[in-house]
């Protein structure tokens, strides 16, 4: 029969996907860079203000260590660091780059709702993140936000703890949850006449925190709020925040629900193994082809899987369900899958 | 010295999460004397428009830019202020350019643009504790001045007036050596 072309045909898949299995360590470096670069930052912006006093002799000896460490660091780039350093400022909430300003969506929503009017000057400086976010979904979620970094090192903590035989939540809720909070924040935007929904946006809070740490002398309010996240995420339930509750991530899913960048299964390969839906941070089902507006297409699923049958995609929705793979369609006698071949014997 | 030591934090929390709703909520001016950084809109329009970024701190080459927790209520948290006692505005105007919705407007580095644009405060000498006006000539808060004969001159014994055309930076109130000082900046916002 088919027998040759059998065999040789998951070879050929493996080779084409090669590079899409990467996508994962590519997204936790750039997840670390970018939680590098907030702290890197305001530990430049201390160095420039020596500069810019021109105090070196007047520093402790941790001060003046600093210094030199941002000195030796900075020292490439710049020829004037009281001035140039000025060149990329803020978190990922809002940043400037060179003067180019860039904004959280979120950020834009809230000033809507404070304000009650729209301020297009600074509107449009959310404006690409919100065509990124409408092409590739929730894509700040899982390849940004610094939140993130520090929500999937807790969730590998809880499963240490599950390892030791500690008990760590896994309750469930209803994923509708978050637009109810991010429609709390707004109206709570709306009635202080203040932009709130950063202060209950975990990566506004911890670009804010960071600076406050190293640059303020201090931690601020939010660090509490971003700790019981945390105890959350443990006790609760995994990504429990960012699942139910995270105001941003709520906006994201709205934005990216008819997202063009999506991961499919390709139901000839698949051989049920269900790993995707035991590393799926956000519990979804790519076993059963549901990605949903909730997938922020971290990659992970794509990494773990040993047959290759996940993939990107350009479609506006998901496919429907496709049914088991070719091992299920096999016992259940379908015959049309290439797999056939490989059970005969 | 730090206002925002951790354990300062825990307290308000828990004081903002036993207050009653409404008013936590309440924007309500609070008795402390602070500052916005030069440009910034009045208080209530200022409150709309900043999504407490921190950029305009982390511009600051005067690190004069602190930022509130709780204890101005709940609408002030995480929005920028200036105590000019502790560190006063050098009015480089870096603040204004880097602020991404123009709640802090920017404002060219220049006389003409700073007298018309940057209204932050009022300074105003306290003639019982100001030492020019006992009899010892002083002069510090003249020196200090950005402004110097615009905002503020001296008369006899380097007596201290300060003139409607005042921004308020607060480098006078700064380099006051007098304790308490003599000279104060009352904020403009309202």
């Amino acid at each position: 029969m088919a027998a040759p072309t059998a065999t040789t045909e998951p070879a050929t898949r493996l080779r084409r996907f090669v590079v899409w299995r990467q996508l994962n360590k590519l997204r936790w470096l750039i997840l670390v860079i970018v939680f590098a670069m907030l702290v890197l930052l305001p530990l430049l912006h201390v160095y420039q203000t020596y500069t810019a006093a021109h105090a070196y002799d007047l520093l402790s000896p941790g001060e003046k260590q600093l210094y030199d460490v941002m000195e030796t660091i900075a020292a490439p780039f710049v020829s004037d660091p009281a001035e140039d350093l000025d060149a990329i400022k803020g978190n990922t909430w809002s940043g400037s780059f060179w003067g180019y300003k860039i904004s959280d969506p979120l950020a834009a929503l809230g000033q809507v709702a404070a304000g009650l009017n729209l301020y297009w000057p600074f509107l449009l400086t959310a404006l690409v993140p919100l065509l990124l976010t409408i092409f590739f979904g929730r894509f700040f979620c899982g390849w940004i936000c610094p939140a993130t970094f520090l929500y999937e090192l807790n969730s590998n903590f809880a499963s240490w703890l599950r390892w030791a035989g500690i008990r760590v939540g896994n309750r469930r809720f209803d994923k509708r949850i978050k637009y109810g909070v991010l429609a709390l924040g707004l109206i709570l935007s709306a009635v202080s006449g203040s932009v709130l929904t950063g202060a209950i946006y975990p990566p506004a809070i911890i670009g804010r925190e960071i600076y406050y740490t190293i640059a303020q002398g201090g931690l601020g309010v939010g660090t509490i709020f971003f700790l019981a996240t945390l105890l959350f995420d443990i006790l609760v339930a995994r990504r429990g925040f960012c699942r139910y509750l995270c105001p941003g991530g709520a906006l994201y899913s709205l934005l990216g629900r008819y997202r063009l960048v999506r991961i499919r299964r390709i139901v000839e390969t698949c051989n049920d193994c269900a790993k995707c839906n035991v590393v799926c941070e956000f519990d979804l089902d790519p076993l059963r082809d549901g990605f949903g507006q909730e997938c922020n297409n971290c990659t992970a699923c794509i990494a773990i899987c040993p047959t290759d049958a996940l993939t990107f995609t350009l479609r506006p929705r998901d496919y429907p369900e496709q049914g088991p793979g070719h091992l299920g369609r096999h016992y259940r006698g379908d015959g049309e899958a290439p797999g056939e071949a490989d059970a005969a014997p | 010295m730090e206002r925002r030591s951790f354990l300062q934090a825990l307290i308000a929390t828990a004081v903002a999460a036993a207050a009653p709703g409404g008013e936590a909520l309440a924007a309500g001016r609070s008795s402390l004397r602070y500052l916005r950084p030069p440009g910034a809109l009045r208080e209530e329009d200022f409150l709309k428009h900043c999504i407490h970024c921190g950029q305009c701190g982390e511009i600051c080459p005067n690190r004069c830019i602190n930022y509130f927790g709780l204890e101005n209520g709940l609408a002030s948290i995480d929005t920028p202020y200036i105590i000019p006692r502790e560190q006063a505005c050098i009015l480089c105007m870096k603040c204004g350019e880097v602020c991404p919705t123009d709640a802090i407007a920017p404002i060219e580095r220049e006389l003409e643009a700073i007298l018309s644009g940057v209204k932050m405060g009022h300074a105003r000498v306290d003639e019982s504790l100001c030492l020019s006006f006992q009899g010892l000539t002083c002069g510090v808060c003249y020196r200090a001045c950005p402004l110097p004969d615009v905002a503020i001159y001296v008369a006899r014994l380097e007596q201290p007036h300060v003139t409607d055309e005042c921004v308020g930076c607060g480098l006078c109130e700064r380099s006051c050596i007098q304790l308490p000082q003599a000279i104060r900046v009352f904020p403009e916002y309202g």
